[in-house]
């Protein structure tokens, strides 16, 4: 069954390069993989430096573009710890203090629990097909090079962002993430791609800052279930507040 | 009474463990610090006459939840022992009068009551020599989910509000911004009903009681309150609050808008006087916020106060802590390192001219541990004499490790 979903994609893949000359047509096809309309994921987050490493268990659920509701398992410290971002808005919830704080949108470029990926990265509030405008530039053996330049109204933290995808399969190998100033500040490397509800993922993500490229934040996924279904106040406040 | 109920809701725990998903958590920890007293408040009329002592502090909760679907049951146990010659003065002070535990160690266990509305007690306080243990159980509550409500019934926290060192519109959990305890909430006696009118708009009442007004043994003095988040457009979040608490009547409102950038808010309590007949006055509260994320790792918060103050009430009455009838305070919290977080915060009284700093460097020494390291000091004593609880504050550094499981 996986390799034939990964051959009927490699398929796809060709006919994409050859007949829709369209980078939206690229990152619109990777974030149905990626993203789907929906998903229940169970994810490690590992934060290493050459001297020490940390490790966060996330499950995290998604509908949409919209909605999110992340949740940390582990450690004992941070379980239970609750982010919902409806829309523009978001909320954390301790709940061992029953305390429900409203997060203001300058939070999204902060580190989201010292990692090296940010709120914005962890509650997926950023849409590359959608915040950003899509242009080829030429291809490197092998991949596909797309940079994205951020709409004049999205309300995104990195002005321009240049993706490598994979030629074979069209899901992305590296993101490149440049400031304003135009000076790359961080990149992310994906491999590892499995398959889950029919989406091809790719498991394993490496964020490294280029300003310190000893440590880096590593996401494994453990599972994805994209064939999820949530309760329809799954992304509310009274869902974020219950236990 | 008090046995009855918590009997009742200790019950339904062994059910609760056959039916659902049990879990049990919690954290302990050990602090020390050495403080150095005021020299105002060696004088009369606090007459705290000690010059450098230590202070050992051990605390923790245990918590466990039972998860039954729509309902849960929950319970939350915190003991606290502290030690230090503080608790255990001379017997009689240099003028021949008996003299009680010394003021400071209120502060060093700021909050020290762990209920704010309290019918039925479930506290034991024992106090011998240099060392004070307590015991209570500051979380005890059924909750049940029908359609859009939520019923809560039993001792539970009630924790709103944006202010994180002055939170006026919420009586019923003391901030605790400016101490060294970290891991605690006030519980509170009652019965809460939660309507979650829809995404945007959630309305809370509240049927709470108390009997520490009059003592264990007199009336229950009620609390009657609804507060409401209603967020009435992206940026715009307005809570209101109403009712009656504490023998007073409340009214008051907070407003937050997101800016890009920033968060804004505000907030103001207006307090009826004493609705029995007492000598009292009305009180107002204010308070005006700022809170941005200046960089990935640098976060700076501004809270800026009004509390009319209370000619009526006791001057070490520590329901609140420092309180300053005009304040602005600021707080900037900076992530030097995935493990390693330093925050300092200053605080100034803008009437008595008292300013009052706190440092911390709080470092993961593990997955499930953490070390700090604290500081606190008065920078500018004031020249006003009228704030008594502003003399009380000490120097003090001090150390503190924390487990969580």
């Amino acid at each position: 069954m996986r390799k034939f979903l990964l051959r009927k994609d490699i398929v796809f893949c060709v006919a994409l390069g050859a007949k829709v000359n369209s980078p939206d047509a690229w990152l619109d096809y990777q974030e149905k993989q990626m993203r789907g309309d929906r998903s229940r994921s169970e994810m490690v987050m590992t934060i290493k430096t050459p001297n020490w490493s940390r490790t966060l268990e996330i499950l995290s659920d998604v509908e949409g573009k919209k909605q999110a509701l992340s949740t940390i398992q582990s450690p004992a410290k941070d379980k239970g710890i609750r982010t919902l971002r409806i829309d523009n808005n978001m909320w954390n919830y301790f709940p061992k203090l029953k305390r429900k704080v409203a997060v203001s949108s300058s939070m999204l470029l902060a580190s989201w629990m010292g990692s090296d990926f940010t709120n914005d990265d962890i509650l997926k509030a950023s849409s590359m097909a959608e915040d950003y405008s899509h242009k080829f530039a030429k291809d490197i053996s092998g991949f596909k090079v797309i940079v994205n330049t951020a709409k004049s109204n999205s309300k995104v933290m990195w002005p321009r962002i240049v993706t490598y995808a994979s030629k074979r399969d069209c899901l992305p190998r590296r993101y490149s993430y440049y400031d304003k100033d135009g000076k790359l500040r961080r990149t992310l490397t994906f491999s590892e791609i499995k398959v889950f509800n029919g989406h091809k993922v790719p498991t394993h993500w490496v964020m490294v800052p280029q300003d310190d490229k000893t440590k880096t934040t590593v996401i494994d996924y453990r599972s994805i279930d994209f064939a999820v279904s949530f309760k329809p106040n799954h992304f509310s406040q009274k869902n974020l507040t219950g236990n | 009474m008090k046995y009855l109920v918590s009997a009742i809701l200790l019950s339904l725990a062994p059910l609760a463990v056959r039916a659902g998903d049990a879990e049990l958590s919690g954290n302990l920890e050990g602090q020390f610090r050495n403080a150095t007293n005021n020299d105002e408040a060696k004088k009369s009329p606090l007459f705290q006459d000690w010059d450098n002592e230590n202070f050992f502090l051990i605390y923790g909760n245990v918590n466990a939840k039972v998860d039954l679907g729509d309902s849960r049951f929950e319970a939350n146990w915190f003991g606290r022992h502290g030690k230090s010659p503080l608790y255990e003065p001379e017997p009689f002070s240099a003028q021949g009068t008996p003299r009680d535990p010394y003021l400071a160690t209120s502060v060093f266990t700021f909050p020290q009551r762990l209920v704010a509305r309290d019918i039925f007690q479930l506290q034991h306080v024992d106090q011998r020599g240099d060392q004070r243990t307590e015991s209570v159980l500051n979380k005890i509550y059924y909750e049940w989910e029908y359609a859009e409500h939520r019923m809560m019934v039993g001792r539970m926290y009630v924790n709103y509000g944006l202010g994180e060192i002055f939170n006026p519109l919420n009586p019923f959990n003391q901030p605790t911004g400016l101490t060294a305890i970290s891991q605690v909430a006030q519980g509170n006696d009652g019965f809460s009903l939660t309507y979650f009118v829809d995404d945007f708009h959630t309305i809370q009442f509240l049927v709470l009681g108390d009997k520490r007004i009059e003592g264990y043994d007199g009336s229950i003095n009620r609390t009657l309150w609804m507060h409401g988040e209603y967020q009435v457009t992206e940026k715009f979040q307005l809570d209101y609050v109403l009712g009656e608490d504490q023998n007073r009547r409340k009214a008051g409102g907070q407003m937050s808008y997101q800016f890009e950038d920033a968060l804004v808010f505000t907030q103001v309590l207006y307090q009826s006087a004493s609705v029995e007949d007492e000598p009292s006055h009305d009180l107002l509260d204010a308070l005006l916020g700022y809170d941005q994320q200046i960089t990935g790792i640098w976060h700076v918060r501004f809270e800026g106060g009004y509390q009319k103050t209370n000619r009526f009430a006791t001057a070490t009455n520590f329901d609140r802590f420092l309180p300053t009838e005009y304040f602005g305070a600021l707080a900037n919290v900076l992530e030097v390192h995935p493990l390693l977080k330093l925050s300092g915060t200053l605080i100034h009284d803008v009437k008595s001219g008292f300013s009052y700093a706190v440092a911390k460097a709080t470092f993961s020494a593990t997955k499930s541990t953490e070390l700090e390291a604290f500081g606190f000091s008065p920078i500018s004593r004031g020249d006003e004499a009228d704030n008594l609880a502003q003399k009380l504050v000490t120097q003090d550094l001090g150390v503190a490790l924390r487990a969580f499981f």
